[in-house]
């Protein structure tokens, strides 16, 4: 199904309406293999609408998006993108492993096989030791690395993560990137939203919205140079305020 | 202590509860239904009755009957008619008469009647003995002297069948809608609200196998509940117990696939269990008020009747109580059985509708 010469993720003038509000505006944007893309923007500017697009939760209003050869929304796609968000998404009532068992097992992963990957993607997120503790007993912090470590357990080839270092520790945040890089490095294709700007000087390319469009696309490098500026955070009032005057 | 901080947080408890239309309507309104409901359904205070009579026998003269007769025919709620002497227990299984007197036979002393009760309702049985004892007592056939005796046979049950025995059936039927509901609704809820839901719309795990999953497991604890009540009742509280535990277990299993069901299609309604708990008077109240558990379905009044025709729990009591105190089988059950798959399907469908509002692929 997968064409090697396609890009994993594409978005070809994707515009999305939620009754008279407008989240996304022809949207266009490609994502290479094992890269880190980012998308930065402040709240309601459309990230999530797009990664929820993505993932075939919906249908654009108009355009089309293609992850991994397939135009979403396509079944056939789902046991290859991994998923997860800012909100921990586990049954906190059960134990980790549990947890891990039940999402391992929709994705048809069993018996050893299940076992030996469990005990993996604990090990990358330094859970091995509370394997067993119930998940309402973890920290916050603890939750998000058992949340990421349900997103890999299926080896996904693009992994989206919507906000995923919200709320958690600056510490924290670094090992997250640091598992992000080790996984690209290991070719899987990661689609990171966040509003944090020091994140985005570590995301491969980046696209910055605002309203719902795409302001600007381009390396970390390359958008600091685009607009002349030193910080991300001037940089994005520069795209933000050459937009404005485009449209007056 | 200050009076404006108090103030603040009345105001912000007064805000949150208009901007909750639904609560306010709950608080406000729910209470006059439940009323309005309990008010009809209590109106009429007696049980009405039918009473069949057998009046074929030679012995007895026609005018002392009929003279017993119009004396019946004024009481409240009670309807006479006229029944064959071969087809009595036909006519009472059917529900065509509550209970039958059965006038002496040739053989049998003059003064000596019987009345033959349905008898699954006792309360039904006992309006129908006083009735008649009342009779029998201004009745005189042929010998002046002495008043007339009522023997009182049952079809079904007996003497000592109680309001207990009667009410046991219902529970089951209640208990397990009830959890059901409750619990599955809840359940779905907290998938939705702990983002779970989304992570398994992403997955492979399809809309249907979701639900039915749920089913699954929900079913297992239905029918351990189910289990549980039934071997209560019967071995602790030695109820009246005539029927097929197969048949128990088969209606029970219907009841909770509709109930599951219900309670993941409500589920998409509400925002927060408190809003799961509020179907309960909506949904649950009047089926356990109009399901037979307080007053038999028949006696109810006519629009709250064709309501009670509409609700699972009523066709579950139906189904139940026949297995149970008639010992009835599959082919004495069955439009019952129709009606609880039928509902059982309808919810299956809305709960997989339901799911699909998310999700753009089946």
């Amino acid at each position: 199904m997968v064409e090697p010469s396609l890009p994993p993720v594409i978005a070809e003038g994707v515009s999305k309406d939620f009754g008279s509000l407008r989240a996304l505006r022809e949207v266009s944007l490609s994502v290479s293999s094992s890269e880190i893309f980012g998308l930065i923007g402040p709240n309601g500017s459309g990230k999530t609408t797009l990664i929820r697009l993505l993932l075939g939760l919906g249908r654009p209003t108009r355009g089309s998006l293609r992850v991994l050869g397939g135009i979403m929304p396509d079944r056939r796609v789902s046991s290859q993108v991994g998923y997860m968000t800012q909100a921990s998404a586990l049954y906190s009532d059960l134990s980790v492993r549990q947890n891990l068992s039940f999402f391992g097992r929709i994705y048809g992963i069993r018996g050893k096989d299940l076992q030996e990957r469990t005990s993996e993607v604990l090990a990358l997120v330094d859970l091995s030791a509370r394997t067993e503790s119930p998940v309402n007993c973890l920290s916050g912090g603890m939750r998000q690395r058992v949340s990421l470590a349900v997103a890999l357990l299926h080896r996904p080839k693009v992994l989206f993560l919507d906000e995923p270092t919200v709320g958690i520790d600056p510490e924290l945040r670094l090992s997250f990137w640091t598992y992000f890089e080790r996984l690209a490095a290991e070719g899987v294709t990661i689609i990171v939203s966040t509003h944090y700007l020091d994140e985005a000087k570590k995301c491969h390319r980046l696209a910055l919205l605002r309203a719902g469009r795409v302001l600007a696309a381009n390396t970390p490098r390359g958008l600091l140079e685009e607009s002349g500026e030193a910080e991300f955070d001037e940089a994005f009032l520069y795209f933000a305020s050459r937009r404005e005057g485009a449209r007056e | 202590m200050s009076l404006r901080r108090i103030l603040a947080t009345a105001l912000r408890i007064v805000q949150q509860f208009s901007r909750d239309g639904r609560t306010l309507v709950l608080i406000l309104v729910a209470p006059l239904a439940v009323l309005l409901l309990l008010n009809s359904a209590l109106s009429g205070k007696a049980p009405e009755v039918t009473l069949g009579v057998v009046a074929d026998a030679t012995s007895f003269s026609p005018a002392a009957f009929s003279q017993m007769e119009n004396q019946l025919k004024t009481i409240d709620r009670v309807h006479v008619v006229m029944i064959d002497r071969d087809k009595v227990d036909q006519d009472l299984r059917e529900g065509k008469a509550d209970g039958v007197l059965l006038t002496p036979q040739e053989t049998d002393p003059p003064t000596s009647l019987v009345l033959r009760v349905e008898g699954s309702d006792p309360a039904t049985a006992q309006r129908l003995r006083l009735i008649v004892e009342q009779a029998a007592k201004g009745f005189q056939p042929n010998a002046p002297a002495e008043p007339a005796s009522v023997r009182t046979e049952y079809l079904y049950g007996g003497k000592e069948y109680t309001e207990t025995d009667a009410l046991a059936p219902y529970f089951i039927g209640l208990f397990d809608f009830l959890f059901v509901f409750l619990l599955s609704s809840v359940a779905f809820l907290r998938e939705r609200s702990q983002g779970t839901m989304e992570r398994v719309l992403v997955s492979p795990l399809s809309r249907s196998e979701l639900v039915v999953g749920y089913l699954l497991g929900f079913t297992i604890f239905a029918l351990l509940q189910a289990l549980m009540i039934m071997f209560f009742v019967i071995g602790v509280l030695h109820i009246h117990y005539a029927g097929s535990l197969v048949l128990l277990l088969l209606v029970t299993l219907l009841l909770t696939i509709g109930a599951i069901n219900l309670g993941i299609f409500t589920s998409v309604f509400a925002k927060n269990e408190l809003q799961v708990i509020q179907f309960v008077p909506l949904l649950l109240v009047p089926q356990i008020l109009l399901g037979g558990l307080f007053f038999p379905v028949r006696s109810l009044p006519v629009v709250l009747k064709q309501l009670a025709y509409l609700f699972p729990v009523t066709y579950a009591n139906f189904a139940l109580k026949d297995v149970m105190v008639r010992g009835f089988g599959l082919a004495g059950i069955w439009t019952d059985v129709v009606f609880l798959v039928a509902f059982a399907v309808l919810m299956v469908g809305a709960a997989v509708l339901s799911l699909g509002r998310r999700r753009a692929f089946p």
